[in-house]
């Protein structure tokens, strides 16, 4: 388990020999990208059989780094089921990816021209969210935070020759920066306040006398605002749909295993600090099934697939948010893990369409696709299927744990929201299946066909993970999940099982597919367009995201950017021209005015020395007539 | 002879030579004037020397210094004057403002 | 001690000047005879700055000046030329090598009378250094001065001019109010420095001895605090305190490549540096009273700078107003008077002095191909110029304290030692660095990113003098981002020994 740090290296050594190396190496090095993240998902698993072995439980194995007056900085690892099970699904997943994408980077015969770069920073990505669940102190645990948006943003905006990708990619990075305001106030707060970075000893001494609680519970709601950034909760998700502008493995990346989780799994590696402040729990099942449904609702009313699956995406961040705020440590994480096998296979399966037609994302324009790709569509399917939380496939599963925690943690509302959310996850899954696969082929997709082996396979692989990872859950070799995966300082729970809630959730699943295919199954599109006509406002209003990107555009051209116009104006008026340019130029005016008292002329200047010396005179005379 | 006519002596030459050097126009005549005036301090300064009772000879020295460098001055103004009158075809103190703000 | 620490001192101070006269014997004709003379020259001061830093020992027990030299001068005033570094001048002495052999290497681009350039470069080297490492206050006010003269003129002579839609800076507007500000500002501190020798009484120049007597109590709270605002407002000037900073975009504007490098990559420093030796140095109490408006004006440098940075079109006013934001950390970090505070401000001189000198690399080598900064038309340069971007989001990504980078550790620091003090200040400023990210990615998507225009298809990529500059730049930047802690210790060092720093022992709390 020592050894554990190793596990990032292996990216973060690629990244820099990929960075300068690459245009001397064949193919621009990007076997050996792939080559490092299979060795750190290979490294990942001797920690597992080690902690099995010398007990489940918190490990940490604190290193020196830096220090600057009395604050150490180290850049120790801690070593739990939390971290063991985000580096599985991280270095998993980055494997999957960055197979896929050397077919997915590569167009007919040749590979892009910047394969190299791209595969770096996916290195790079990977490995900074590898040493973000790795971190054993809050500095590190910043530092790799802001890596992995570093990296989302060199991903999202590869292709920077488009305008929309650049301005996605600085969107992306820009809105999580306004994340990461509130982050990093809440460590800078809790470094202060416990005068240590280390995280175990902050959780550990967070209800001792002498802590101030208004600080922690400061910090509490100013880390959650970091979480909110990175995991595209309500009112800072706009970035996340945006982020599609990448090529659709980033997507996969980010939507499955890095950044969108990392919000998550701060929530939960601080949980104890969440746990002791209560408004703060409360707030943040709110923002989750806020969340939840607004993205649940605009999945539906969306026409890009990739969009669809990226409201999906906040839509499952919220039900992990909400487990998080009703205490759900083990259900959140839980259906992390099922959702992130889930969502990357059915991005790397839109990835997969696009990549046979031609970057079309329009669900409009498909329709049929099962005959021309198989594969695609088998995944696909299963992958909206289990999102849809159909059991038994995974995320039926971990929303069966969520359920549960809602309803034991929090107020009926929620359970019933939470249940609205279901049918809306049901249904617009049932919608994009539907639409995308089933139905008549378009002609225009008629040269459509099956995507090459290397990107097929690790569908294929996904796929069969999709339908068995959600038996973990179960009392098999152990008491089930919940006796894994526990909070610190809660009490192992195994599995069990609530009739009602598992029947209703089933039914409602089931029911909310049922009324996808009653409203998607044929060509026919009357009933949905009647739908649509009589909800119009409702619509828009969705269609249009809430409005809240024109909000967010209003604010900055018509607050922010008018309030720099205006301070610029003011530094060049005010400060410049009256403060600096004012002395200047009195001192000008001055000699200006006073320059006509110089004629030029010798008499006048005889005249003044004859006047000075009389007055002096004068003066004399007087002084020495008074004594 | 006291000292009082000296000084009334001195004091007369120069209030004329203050008189030319602020009235009179011609570059020419202002310089004179202010040989005048120089020589009226010279005048005090031997006339001090002499009936100070020091038996020093100090005033005499510095009257001598005095005349030494008023004939470098002269000798540089008659230069200048010359340039003047070549350059401008005249000596006029009242046209000569180069120095004008 | 060896021979070489007895004397390394002061060769950084006679070798810039030797260069200086070397070029003046050089025939004009002879251009590139001059521009070898100055990047070798650059380069032996790089290695003897290295040296010093390297061999600076910063165990516990060692001395907190080192490498100290004194020749006699004027013994009856007690002014001496007294040479030495301590943890804080060290950094400083290395920022200053690293700017001076990459500033004289771009420099190499400049066509015009490149002789005389190179020799008013030098000079304004040889005071940077006389100043970092004098601990004689005369002489640290001598070489103050004298690195701020040759600016007129290289601004004057070799800047260049911008003209806005509704208004104009001329270069010579910005030589003249650069020198007219700073000069103004070190009057201010000459009559603070001739009072602290004069009321401490004690017949020495010498700031060791100063100090000393200033502890045991050789000058009254009273005239403390009445002298430091003069140091403070003197030397902040430079160090571009708001509202004394608008010489900085201007002047950095007006100034060629080289200079602008040197200048807001050193020369701003050595005011943040006057503040510490002089006003916290001498001046304890006068700190102590006035640190709080400090904060203030620090926080408001912070947020104003990068706000201002935001409407600018002009990409070296960008990179000048975010000096200005940059250089208000270094100003809170010193006003929180506390170890974690001063070592971040310490650590943000260094940082920010090799990330600017980066910018204006960078902004500079743009102009000269394109020649024009302005934002508005420049777009799409990443595909054809990937040397240039690349060094570009470097030194912004620095900018805006992405970990991995020095800025990132710097500015933690500062906000660490100052949410110590005042929680409020120290959240403004970092959102201050929020907005940070905010301009540099806007600057980022429009010049770089996009369409490019086909105006802008034949700009040629940076030269490989250019990249190496570049280079040695970016070195630092990283490694201090991944491994501060020789720099941490070294400044330490020194800001363990500064008079009235709250070394918060027993942890935080």
């Amino acid at each position: 388990m020592e050894q554990a740090w190793l596990i990032p290296v292996f990216g973060f050594g690629a990244f820099a020999f990929l960075a300068l190396f690459r245009k001397y190496l064949p193919g621009q090095g990007k076997h050996l990208s792939v080559l490092a993240i299979i060795a750190a998902f290979v490294a990942v698993w001797p920690v597992l059989f080690d902690m099995l072995d010398k007990g489940v439980g918190e490990h940490h194995f604190p290193r020196d780094w830096f220090s600057a007056g009395p604050l150490e900085v180290g850049w120790g690892i801690i070593v739990d089921p939390l971290t063991i099970v985000m580096l599985a699904l991280i270095t998993f997943v980055s494997v999957i990816v960055q197979v896929y994408s050397l077919g997915y980077m590569r167009h007919g015969n040749a590979d892009d021209p910047r394969v190299g770069w791209y595969f770096a920073v996916h290195s790079l990505f990977s490995a900074s969210m590898l040493m973000l669940v790795l971190a054993d102190n809050l500095l590190l645990l910043y530092v790799a935070w802001e890596l992995v948006g570093l990296c989302s943003y060199l991903l999202i905006g590869f292709w920077f020759e488009r305008r929309s990708a650049a301005e996605a990619a600085k969107k992306a990075f820009v809105t999580t920066r306004i994340g990461d305001v509130g982050l990093l106030i809440g460590v800078v707060l809790l470094i202060v306040e416990f005068g240590t970075v280390d995280v175990i000893e902050i959780m550990n001494s967070l209800g001792d006398p002498g802590v101030n609680q208004a600080v922690v519970t400061a910090s509490a709601f100013l880390v959650f605002f970091g979480a909110m950034g990175k995991s595209a909760q309500f009112p800072l998700h706009v970035w996340l749909p945006d982020a599609m502008e990448g090529p659709t493995p980033v997507s996969a990346l980010i939507h499955a295993a890095t950044m969108v989780t990392a919000g998550v799994f701060l929530v939960a590696r601080l949980f104890p600090l969440f746990d002791a402040v209560e408004s703060a729990q409360l707030a943040i099942a709110a923002i989750g099934i806020v969340t939840a449904l607004m993205g649940a609702a605009m999945a539906l009313v969306m026409t890009d697939l990739k969009r669809i699956l990226a409201y999906s995406t906040m839509s499952h961040l919220g039900f992990m948010m909400l487990a998080l705020g009703a205490g759900g440590y083990t259900a959140a994480i839980f259906h992390l893990l099922m959702h992130g096998v889930a969502k990357a296979m059915l991005f790397l399966s839109a990835g997969s369409i696009m990549h046979a037609a031609h970057d079309e994302t329009d669900i409009r324009k498909m329709g049929g696709l099962r005959k021309r790709m198989p594969v695609t569509s088998a995944a696909f399917t299963v992958g909206a299927l289990a999102l849809a939380g159909i059991p038994p496939l995974n995320a039926f599963w971990s929303k069966d744990e969520i359920l549960l925690a809602v309803a034991g943690g929090l107020n009926p509302v929620f359970v019933v929201l939470f249940l609205v959310a279901i049918v809306l996850s049901a249904l617009y899954m049932g919608r994009a299946v539907l639409v995308v696969f089933f139905g008549k082929l378009k002609p225009e997709n008629d040269g459509v066909h099956e995507s090459p082996r290397i990107m097929a396979w690790p569908l294929a692989l996904l796929a069969v993970l999709a339908v068995v990872t959600g038996f973990i859950a179960l009392p098999i070799g152990y008491e089930g999940i919940g006796t894994f995966l526990v909070a610190p300082g809660d009490k192992p729970h195994a599995f069990e099982v609530v009739p009602v809630w598992l029947v209703a959730s089933v039914v409602l699943a089931l029911g909310g597919l049922a009324l996808a295919y009653a409203l998607y199954g044929d060509e026919d599109t009357s009933r949905v367009d009647a739908l649509r006509e009589r909800f119009a406002r409702a619509h828009d209003v969705v269609a249009n995201r809430f409005y809240m990107d024109h909000a967010y555009q209003w604010t900055i051209d018509r607050v922010v950017l008018r309030v720099s116009a205006f301070l610029a104006l003011f530094d060049r008026k005010v400060v410049n021209d009256v403060g600096v340019n004012g002395p200047g130029l009195s001192a000008v005016e001055a000699g200006r005015r006073l320059r006509y008292h110089v004629t030029g002329l010798f008499a006048d200047y005889g005249l003044g020395i004859v006047v000075g010396v009389a007055i002096l005179g004068a003066l004399l005379w007087i002084r020495s007539v008074t004594g | 002879m006291t000292l009082l006519h000296f000084q009334l002596l001195s004091a007369a030459i120069f209030c004329i030579g203050l008189y030319g050097v602020l009235a009179r126009r011609s570059a020419v005549l202002v310089l004179m004037s202010i040989e005048l005036m120089l020589n009226a301090v010279n005048l005090q300064l031997v006339a001090f020397g002499a009936f100070s009772g020091f038996g020093t000879s100090t005033g005499q020295v510095i009257a001598v210094f005095v005349i030494t460098i008023a004939a470098a001055e002269v000798g540089l103004a008659l230069a200048i004057v010359m340039r003047l009158f070549r350059s401008r075809g005249g000596v006029n103190m009242d046209e000569i403002d180069v120095m004008r703000g | 001690m060896s021979f070489a620490e007895r004397h390394i001192l002061e060769w950084l101070i006679y070798l810039p000047m030797l260069t200086a006269v070397v070029l003046v014997a050089l025939p004009a004709a002879w251009r590139l005879a001059a521009r070898w003379v100055g990047v070798g020259s650059g380069a032996l001061l790089m290695i003897g700055s290295a040296w010093v830093f390297i061999a600076f020992d910063y165990s516990a027990g060692a001395d907190t000046f080192q490498m100290i030299k004194v020749y006699t001068w004027l013994e009856s005033v007690g002014i001496d030329f007294r040479l030495g570094v301590d943890g804080i001048a060290a950094p400083m002495v290395l920022l200053t090598g690293i700017v001076a052999l990459t500033g004289s290497v771009i420099a190499a681009n400049v066509d015009r009378d490149a002789k005389n350039y190179y020799i008013l470069l030098f000079v304004l080297i040889a005071g940077v250094y006389g100043t970092f490492v004098s601990i004689d206050l005369f002489f640290f006010f001598f070489f103050y001065e004298l690195a701020i003269v040759p600016m007129f003129l290289l601004i004057a002579v070799w800047g260049s001019s911008s003209t806005f839609a509704d208004f104009a800076r001329t270069k010579e507007y910005g030589a003249l109010k650069l020198v007219l500000m700073i000069v103004a500002a070190s009057v201010l501190v000459w009559i603070g420095i001739i009072a602290i020798y004069v009321w401490v009484d004690i017949g020495t120049f010498d700031i060791l001895r100063l100090r000393d007597a200033v502890q045991d109590g050789g000058l009254s709270s009273g005239a403390q605090k009445t002298l430091f605002p003069l140091v403070m407002v003197g030397f902040g000037l430079l160090a571009g305190l708001w509202p004394f900073h608008t010489w900085s975009p201007d002047g950095h504007v007006a100034a060629p490549t080289s200079v602008s490098m040197l200048h807001a990559g050193v020369l701003m420093k050595l005011g943040a540096f006057g503040i510490i030796r002089v006003g916290m140095t001498l001046l304890p109490e006068g700190m102590e009273a006035w640190a709080l408006v400090l904060f203030i004006l620090g926080t408001v440098n912070v947020v104003y700078g990068a706000v201002s940075a935001m409407a600018q079109t002009d990409l070296k006013y960008v990179v000048g107003y975010s000096s200005v934001s940059h250089m208000g950390y270094v100003i809170m970090g010193i006003a929180t008077l506390n170890s974690i505070g001063l070592t971040g401000a310490t650590l943000q001189m260094f940082s920010h002095g090799i990330m600017t000198a980066l910018f204006f690399a960078v902004v500079g080598a743009i102009y000269e191909r394109a020649h024009t900064r302005d934002t508005l038309i420049l777009n799409g340069l990443a595909s054809k110029m990937g040397w240039t971007t690349a060094f570009f989001v470097i030194a912004g990504l620095t900018s805006l304290g992405l970990p991995g980078l020095s800025g990132f550790i710097a500015e933690v620091l500062v906000f660490i030692g100052a949410f110590h003090e005042q929680p409020i200040l120290g959240a403004l400023g970092i959102l201050g660095a929020a907005l940070t990210a905010v301009y540099i990615l806007r600057l980022v998507a429009r010049v770089f990113f996009g369409q490019r225009d086909p105006q802008w298809d034949d700009l040629p990529d940076l030269t490989p003098r250019e990249i190496a500059a570049a280079g040695a730049l970016v070195v630092p930047l990283v490694l201090v981002g991944i491994w501060p802690a020789p720099f941490l210790d070294v400044i330490r060092h020194g800001v363990d020994a500064l008079p009235g720093v709250d070394a918060l022992v027993g942890g935080l709390l």
